[in-house]
């Protein structure tokens, strides 16, 4: 991973525990080297399992080291999604009931990721309220992505333990969702009173 | 002793046997390698420097720590569940720890402080070894304390000391389905699983109610994890199960030798099976106190020792199974569980009703309480 700027063992590890931090404790972020998104395919993809990817530069480093299995996102373990508006996390493998964890990681690139709630300050960010394992009673993640994309992966995780790990990588920071979150949409955002 | 010199003394090993092995009957045992040296720890010394040169960073290799976390991220979004992944070799016989060394050795950065128990005890053989692979090969810093150690490999024990929000807890478990001593097919568990189909366990505690009054599992106390799945807690005592539940640590269970990884994040419901006129009871020690350091709120193991003037007759007498809180209670008799928090009285380990309830008449009560 040389090529894309990262030290194959002390980023990868790193972004690791970051990784670890946030799918344990849904709700927090955590700073990973730049790019998120490229520090968390190079950190989990090799090929012994499928990925999808519009990234050609990511995917060129992976395939120069022997390490890429592409697959379409509907078949592939691990979605790297780029276009949001061209993507349905509903077509995403979710497993089975007896091997769930075939259920496919979501790796989302945006721009802005934060534990607090958006507000005025930030209209862009979609927040959800979420509750669950690892989840202390209520908390929220504020992605900038679209609601519907938030919604999407809400109905796609109502068919637990059947699901897919959504991570959000903003460009120098991570946060996520794993399936056995639920989610719901916080009321608005972007609230006629707030503005 | 340099690489080289490892590397000649080994060929010459192998030449002796060549040269005598005409039948097997006449094969020399391998003595291992001679190392000059007047104490073990000279001899150790003599181990570190080149000899790790070639070797990847915490020992495994880059491949298999993809896979290792790959399913370790899943075990976490999955609580409870027992996600496969493909177990390497490692330097020691499966069922060592090899799943917890995988694991640990997978997490662990130059950062990190690394703490190690077996039963309790930092000193164990294995425990000291295991230690040492991380030491050495992760230029990790170790540490016997629990409070100051970011990552805790353990078998068969949770400690004492309250576990905070940064530290990693991870357990090595031989058995990993809890189903297993109700149905030995796998293929038929993982259906159940699927299906949260537990009617043979609740047929198998019911049968042991019949036959003791109470549920007497020692260890592996089957566990529901988040409402959902049947977890083994691995052969941790009944004492250290409630520990797992709304934790404020991580905690990740790894099998080498079944090649399986499953997680309780922090903050999720953890309940031990039980009936509701059968409590589940944490193990019970009457009257009894740690003969070094006085203590009654621990975990303690019986030990049968020959002592001074006891005429070589054995003794029985109680001691601390946490070996590191032990020493620190030996000085401070009055050291609470939770000392190196901010919060104070944390609700760690048995916090569950210590008596079972044996009486219908409380089991009526009980129900035409809550109904």
């Amino acid at each position: 991973m040389r090529p894309l700027g990262f030290d194959p063992v002390a980023d990868t590890r790193r972004t690791f525990r970051a990784l670890l931090r946030v799918m344990s404790r849904p709700g927090t972020v955590e700073r990973v080297p730049r790019p998120a998104d490229r520090a968390v395919i190079a950190t989990l993809v090799d090929h012994e399992i499928t990925v999808s990817t519009d990234d050609e530069r990511l995917a060129e480093t992976l395939a120069d080291q022997g390490r890429l299995a592409s697959a379409p996102p509907r078949e592939a373990d691990v979605v790297h999604v780029l276009a949001h508006d061209r993507f349905d996390v509903r077509e995403c493998k979710r497993g089975t009931l007896v091997e769930p964890a075939t259920g496919a990681t979501v790796v989302y690139r945006v721009e802005d990721v934060r534990a607090e709630p958006g507000g005025e300050a930030s209209p862009a960010l979609t927040t959800a309220r979420l509750c669950g394992p690892g989840v202390d009673g209520e908390t929220t993640l504020s992605v900038s992505v679209s609601p519907e994309a938030l919604r999407a992966l809400g109905e796609v995780q109502s068919s637990y333990p059947r699901g897919v790990d959504a991570i959000f990588a903003a460009p120098d920071r991570l946060g996520a969702i794993p399936r056995s979150t639920t989610l719901e949409l916080a009321s608005n955002t972007t609230t006629p009173e707030a503005i | 002793m340099t690489e080289h010199e490892q590397t000649g003394l080994a060929d010459d090993a192998s030449a002796e046997t060549a040269t005598e092995g005409g039948t097997n009957d006449n094969r020399q045992p391998d003595r291992g390698t001679p190392i000059r040296a007047e104490t073990v720890d000279a001899a150790l010394d003599a181990l570190h420097g080149e000899g790790m040169a070639g070797y990847s960073y915490a020992y495994l290799d880059e491949h298999t720590k993809r896979e290792v976390r790959r399913a370790t991220l899943k075990a976490i979004a999955i609580p409870g569940h027992q996600v496969p992944y493909a177990s390497r070799p490692m330097p020691l016989a499966r069922g060592w720890g090899t799943g917890g060394i995988q694991v640990s050795l997978s997490v662990l950065g130059p950062d990190d402080t690394f703490k190690v128990i077996d039963q309790g005890t930092d000193g164990s053989v294995n425990a000291a070894n295991i230690r040492r692979l991380a030491e050495e090969t992760a230029n990790v810093s170790t540490t016997t304390d629990t409070t100051e150690a970011d990552v805790i490999q353990t078998r068969h024990r949770i400690p004492e000391e309250v576990l905070c929000d940064d530290q990693l807890l991870v357990l090595q478990v031989p058995v990993t389905d809890p189903l297993r001593k109700v149905d030995p097919s796998d293929a038929a568990n993982r259906k159940r699983h699927a299906h949260r189909n537990y009617g043979k366990m609740w047929v198998h505690l019911y049968e042991n109610v019949v036959e003791w009054g109470e549920i007497n599992i020692g260890a592996s106390y089957p566990t529901m994890v988040a409402g959902r799945y049947l977890m083994s807690p691995s052969p941790i005592p009944r004492w250290d199960t409630p520990k797992l539940d709304d934790a404020d640590h991580l905690s990740i269970f790894a099998a080498g030798r079944e090649a399986r990884i499953y997680a309780v994040p922090p903050n999720t419901r953890v309940k031990p099976l039980a009936f509701e006129d059968r409590q589940f009871t944490v193990e019970r020690f009457p009257d009894r106190a740690c003969h070094l350091c006085g203590s009654e709120d621990t975990f303690l193991v019986e030990l049968s020792e020959t002592r001074d003037g006891s005429d070589g007759r054995f003794e029985t007498c109680y001691v601390c199974n946490d070996t590191s809180f032990c020493e620190k209670r030996h000085s401070d008799p009055d050291r609470p569980k939770d000392h190196h928090l901010d919060r104070e009285g944390v609700d760690w380990g048995p916090g569950t009703p210590d008596v079972p309830r044996t009486t219908a008449d409380d089991a009526a009560s009980e129900r035409g309480e809550s109904g």
